[in-house]
C-alpha cells in the first residue's frame, strides 16, 4: 500500500491557510486587508502571522503610509513551496475527487 | 481514504473545505485588484463641469485649474477612505497605478501650464488631452489584455485626430464631450457594472 502524504500543520490550519491564499496572489499586502478579507480578529490573525513567520513561510516589514503605521506581509519562496507541495499532497489524499 | 482518516483524525469533507477555503480566498484577492470605474466616471465629469465652465461662465482661465483641483481633492478622499480597508500590493496594479500616476500628473500639468502661460489655442490643447488619455486607456488595456479598454483608447485618438481637422468652437467641443463620455463616463459605468457583477458572482458562489 502506498504511503499517504503528511500535511504540513503550518500550512493546514484554517486560517493561516486562507492567508497563503490570500497572498498567493498578491505582492504584499496589509495586516488589516488580511484580518477584513479573513473576517478574523486583530489577536487571532497576529499569533498564526507571528507562526507563519516562524516558519518563513511568510516575511514582514513595518512602515508608515503618511503618519500611520503599516504592517505589510508578502509570501517567501519557501512559503509557495510549501503551499504548492500542501496542494500536492491534498490532491493525492483526495485521490479522483478533484 | 480510510486509512488517512485513522492516522490523522482529519476527515475527507474537511479537506474539500479546505480546498473551498484557498478557492474561495485566491478569488477574494483577485477581485481586491479591480475597484478603477468610479475612478473614470469621477474624471470625466470634472472634464464635463470644466467644458461647462468655459462655455457658460466667466473667468475660464480658471476652469481647468479650478475642477482639477477640486477632483484632485475628491479624488484623494474617496481613495483614502478606500484604503482604509487595506491595500495590497501586485505587479499588475502597481503598473496601472504608474501610468496613471505618471500620464495623470502630466495632463494635470501641460493643462495647467498651457493655460496659466496663455500660449496654446484650445484646439490643441483640447487635442492633446484627448491624446495623453488615449495613451494611458492604450497602455492599460494592453497591460490588462482588456479590449473594451482598448476601444475606449481608440475613441479617445479618434477624437483627438478629427479635433485637429475640424475647426468651429461647437465641432470641437462636440467632439471633446463625445470622448469624455464615451471614453470616460460610459467606460468607467460599465467598469463599475463588471466590479459590482463579479463581486456579487463571487459571493453566491461561496454562500
Amino acid at each position: 500500500m502506498p504511503e499517504l502524504p503528511e500535511l504540513d500543520p503550518v500550512v493546514h490550519g484554517k486560517l493561516r491557510l486562507a492567508v497563503l491564499s490570500l497572498l498567493v496572489g498578491v505582492e504584499e499586502a496589509d495586516f488589516t486587508w488580511l484580518r477584513d478579507k479573513t473576517g478574523s480578529t486583530d489577536g487571532n490573525l497576529g499569533a498564526q502571522m507571528m507562526k507563519l513567520e516562524e516558519a518563513g513561510y511568510v516575511a514582514m516589514q513595518k512602515r508608515f503610509a503618511g503618519r500611520k503605521p503599516q504592517t505589510l506581509y508578502r509570501m517567501t519562496p519557501a512559503g509557495r513551496k510549501a503551499l504548492a507541495k500542501y496542494v500536492s499532497a491534498l490532491k493525492r489524499l483526495l485521490g479522483g475527487a478533484l | 481514504m480510510a486509512d488517512f482518516e485513522r492516522q490523522d483524525g482529519t476527515t475527507r469533507d474537511e479537506l474539500v473545505q479546505r480546498i473551498a477555503l484557498m478557492e474561495k480566498m485566491i478569488a477574494e484577492g483577485r477581485q481586491s485588484t479591480a475597484r478603477y470605474g468610479w475612478m473614470f466616471v469621477l474624471w470625466g465629469l470634472t472634464y464635463f463641469a470644466a467644458i461647462a465652465w468655459t462655455v457658460y461662465l466667466p473667468y475660464t482661465e480658471w476652469a481647468w485649474p479650478a475642477c482639477i483641483a477640486a477632483c484632485s481633492v475628491a479624488f484623494g478622499v474617496v481613495r483614502t477612505r478606500h484604503r482604509a480597508g487595506g491595500t495590497i500590493d501586485n505587479l499588475r496594479r502597481h503598473s496601472l497605478d504608474a501610468v496613471w500616476q505618471v500620464i495623470g500628473g502630466g495632463i494635470i500639468l501641460y493643462l495647467i501650464a498651457v493655460i496659466v502661460s496663455g500660449h496654446g489655442k484650445e484646439p490643441d490643447y483640447l487635442a492633446a488631452v484627448l491624446f495623453f488619455n488615449g495613451l494611458a486607456n492604450g497602455v492599460s488595456a494592453r497591460i490588462l489584455r482588456w479590449w473594451p479598454q482598448g476601444v475606449a483608447a481608440a475613441i479617445w485618438w479618434g477624437c483627438g485626430t478629427a479635433m485637429l481637422f475640424f475647426t468651429t468652437r461647437t465641432e470641437e467641443l462636440a467632439l471633446f464631450v463625445t470622448a469624455t463620455f464615451c471614453g470616460m463616463i460610459l467606460f468607467g459605468v460599465y467598469a463599475m457594472w463588471l466590479e459590482r457583477h463579479a463581486a456579487a458572482g463571487m459571493v453566491q458562489a461561496h454562500a
